[in-house]
């Protein structure tokens, strides 16, 4: 993949990792440095509890469009800032420690993110995907969003670095300059807050925690100043973002482990190298170290991002896909590809192109036709995909007239497909999560299982869970053909 | 008010509505060099706080001259380690008081930070790591930072504590040749009377809670 170019899709989810990245590096130089290691943690926690809850509250569902990022902006930031001033207010009185108090928050607001979610009828993928971090489904208005949010609060943390760095090395010093501590204090949490409250919807709480902490020890180790320490962590934030996401897209790995694990191994090379330095008495040994730092760094920053191979599955649209059963039983017999069970929590009616029968359905037709659905789509590409890697399928509508409801379970299909007399092993889906980005990716959830009818068994199970590029599609039936053969390569090729 | 610096009248400081020194009542005149001594727990360390407005006043007065400016070297232990800041950076620290927050700290801050330096006898550690240094330097990077401050009055506390002898003598030689040069008041926490006996004007003496002032005997 070329990173560089116009074209590439994953633009977004890159810059907008980047600026997450460095922003969280940079402000973690003084999360490290005055031990809000702890808070760290607990911040993050509490945005992601602040976006359940939100979710819960509004009762929404459909994660598409702005809409959704700027409710969840609003939960994150809201309980974000809430947590900082909880902690500010009950430390002037309290006699509890200020760990105990942090980590009563991290407590508290764990265990509110799962209850939120439990509480949630319907959009708990979604609201899992939410908190994970949706860097994939960074939209042109998000990713402005947040690089306005970037700009401004590094323009702040610039402007008003001296105040910060007295509160934070020696307040009385900097009261008795007529500096208020309290007031850079509020404004280092107020900054700390928004970079938290962005980075945990972008990238998700763990990864926020490992910005925060991993590339400011790495910079603490070997810089010599201050200033220095914010650039090392800028670049090591901005190397483990980028190189993460490289090792990440090429081995199909989720892109926020790898970036944390990324992060760490750089510290830990640095600092074994800072030790190797140490040890070293020779005044030339400090340019060889200098230079392997920087070809270390420049390595994983640039090493992935720009030629080699091409990954195992790079999402094209409407592609075909390798005709291999991947780890689907090999069978003589003829499989029926059930009704797919909706549990989106969103209709994905697809509007009919005429006219003049959407209007009759709006003004209440018997006679008009079933709105088609995506599920509908998904079937019949289910049937086509099947029948490419050699086996036998029922057509979708021989196989609905015998079985016309969606079946729940696969032991639920099996006793659906034996009352209805279908001597073949059955296809069971159900459709957990279909968001289209306003970016053109398709982030699909969708759990299928192979059932034998004449005991019950399940002979196979698979997901499609990775999210599929669909520039070209302008309609909704448009991204599930060309998502199709995409979204069924990549369950069949799952155990 | 006076020509003092900083005068108090019956003040009173203390915590959470307890007093720790009463009814203090003193002058600072510029030039004056005063050592405050004390057993431990006498409340030397909450006045030199009281006079800084650190501690609250719970009654009583405190004046300070409009325009005061103010130079304080705190007990080193009390500043982190961690920070990655040379000598020099933390000597730049005095002059934050006059920057406003869009300028640059320029050539002039710098260079004000490097004559303190320079005074302070510590000039040739400007670029080593505060953490690095000896008790005795950081004391001198200290005193130089509040010198930077350019001020009127110098409050240390406890700056001669776990250092020898001999580095004690010469950081209140250094003192006694700012109060000389600059006029500068200074009022100096210490244990130690050994190295000041000859060189303060007055010893304020905190016993239980109370101030006593008296002329030194040299």
């Amino acid at each position: 993949m070329n990173v560089f170019s116009p074209d590439f899709l994953f633009r977004n989810a890159l810059a907008g990792g980047l600026l997450v990245g460095i922003l969280c590096g940079v402000l973690g130089v003084y999360v490290v440095l005055r031990r809000f290691a702890l808070l760290g943690v607990a911040l993050p926690q509490a945005s992601a509890a602040g976006i359940a809850f939100t979710f819960l509250a509004t009762r929404h569902q459909h994660a598409a469009g702005a809409g959704t990022h700027v409710l969840a902006l609003l939960g994150s930031a809201g309980f974000t800032f809430g947590g900082l001033a909880l902690l500010t207010l009950s430390g002037r009185r309290s006699r509890i420690p200020e760990d105990g108090r942090i980590g009563a928050l991290l407590a508290v607001a764990s265990a509110g993110t799962v209850l939120f979610v439990a509480a949630n009828p319907g959009g708990d993928f979604e609201v899992t995907s939410l908190l994970r971090g949706e860097l994939l489904a960074i939209s042109d208005s998000d990713l402005v969003i947040l690089a306005a949010a970037s700009l401004v609060t590094g323009i702040l943390f610039l402007l008003f670095r001296r105040e910060i760095l007295l509160a934070s090395f020696d307040p009385d010093f900097a009261r008795t300059l007529g500096k208020s501590p309290v007031k850079a204090d509020a404004l280092l949490y107020s900054l700390l807050g928004i970079a938290i409250s962005l980075g945990v919807m972008t990238v998700g709480p763990l990864v926020v925690f490992g910005f925060l902490t991993l590339p400011a020890l790495c910079a603490l180790r070997v810089a010599p100043r201050l200033g220095v320490a914010f650039a090392i962590a800028a670049l090591v934030a901005a190397a483990s973002s980028l190189g993460g996401f490289a090792i990440a897209y090429r081995a199909d790995l989720p892109a926020g482990p790898v970036d944390v694990a990324l992060a760490a191994a750089l510290w830990l090379g640095v600092s074994g190298i800072a030790r190797l330095r140490e040890s070293m008495a020779r005044r030339g040994a400090l340019r060889v170290v200098a230079i392997a730092m920087v070809v270390l760094l420049a390595g994983f920053a640039l090493g992935g991002c720009a030629g080699g191979t091409e990954p195992a599955e790079e999402p094209v649209s409407g592609a075909p896909a390798p005709l291999s059963r991947g780890t689907l039983p090999a069978s003589q017999r003829p499989i029926a590809v059930l009704r797919f069970r909706n549990e989106t929590g969103q209709s994905l009616r697809i509007a009919s192109s005429n006219p003049l029968e959407e209007l009759g359905k709006a003004a209440g037709d018997p006679f008009a036709r079933r709105d088609p659905t995506v599920l509908d789509e998904l079937e019949e590409i289910a049937t086509q995909e099947l029948a490419r890697r050699g086996f036998v399928v029922l057509s979708t509508a021989e196989t609905q007239r015998a079985v016309p409801t969606p079946p729940s379970d696969p032991g639920s299909a099996a006793l659906a497909a034996k009352r209805a007399g279908l001597d073949t092993l059955v296809l069971q889906g159900t459709l957990r999560r279909f968001t289209l980005n306003p970016s053109r990716i398709l982030l699909i959830t969708l759990d299928l299982a192979l059932v034998d009818p004449r005991d019950g068994h399940t002979l196979w199970t698979g997901t499609a869970r990775h999210p599929v590029a669909v520039p070209a599609a302008q309609t909704l039936p448009e991204a599930v053909r060309d998502a199709g053969p995409q979204i069924f390569a990549d369950a069949f090729s799952g155990g | 008010m006076s020509d003092a610096l900083l005068q108090t009248k019956s003040a009173c400081f203390g915590y959470s509505g307890r007093a720790v020194v009463e009814d203090v009542t003193l002058e600072v005149p510029a030039g004056e060099f005063v050592a405050l001594v004390g057993p431990n727990g006498s409340g030397k360390t909450t006045l030199l706080r009281g006079l800084l407005g650190f501690v609250p006043l719970l009654g009583g007065r405190v004046e300070r001259r409009p325009g005061l400016r103010v130079g304080y070297v705190p007990q080193r232990e009390g500043l982190d380690p961690l920070y990655p800041l040379s000598a020099l950076d933390v000597t730049l620290l005095g002059t934050y008081g006059d920057t406003r927050p869009w300028r640059r700290s320029g050539a002039g801050a710098r260079a004000r930070a490097e004559a303190a330096l320079v005074v302070c006898h510590a000039d040739q550690l400007a670029r080593r790591r505060y953490a690095d240094l000896s008790g005795g330097q950081r004391q001198r990077v200290l005193i130089a930072r509040a010198l930077a401050v350019q001020p009127d009055l110098l409050l240390l506390d406890e700056p001669t504590a776990g250092i020898d002898s001999e580095t004690s003598e010469s950081i209140v030689a250094t003192l006694d040749g700012l109060r000389r040069e600059h006029k500068l008041a200074i009022w100096m926490v210490s244990h130690d009377l050994g190295p000041l006996r000859l060189r303060v004007d007055r010893l304020a003496r905190v016993e239980r809670g109370r101030l006593r002032i008296e002329a030194a005997s040299r």
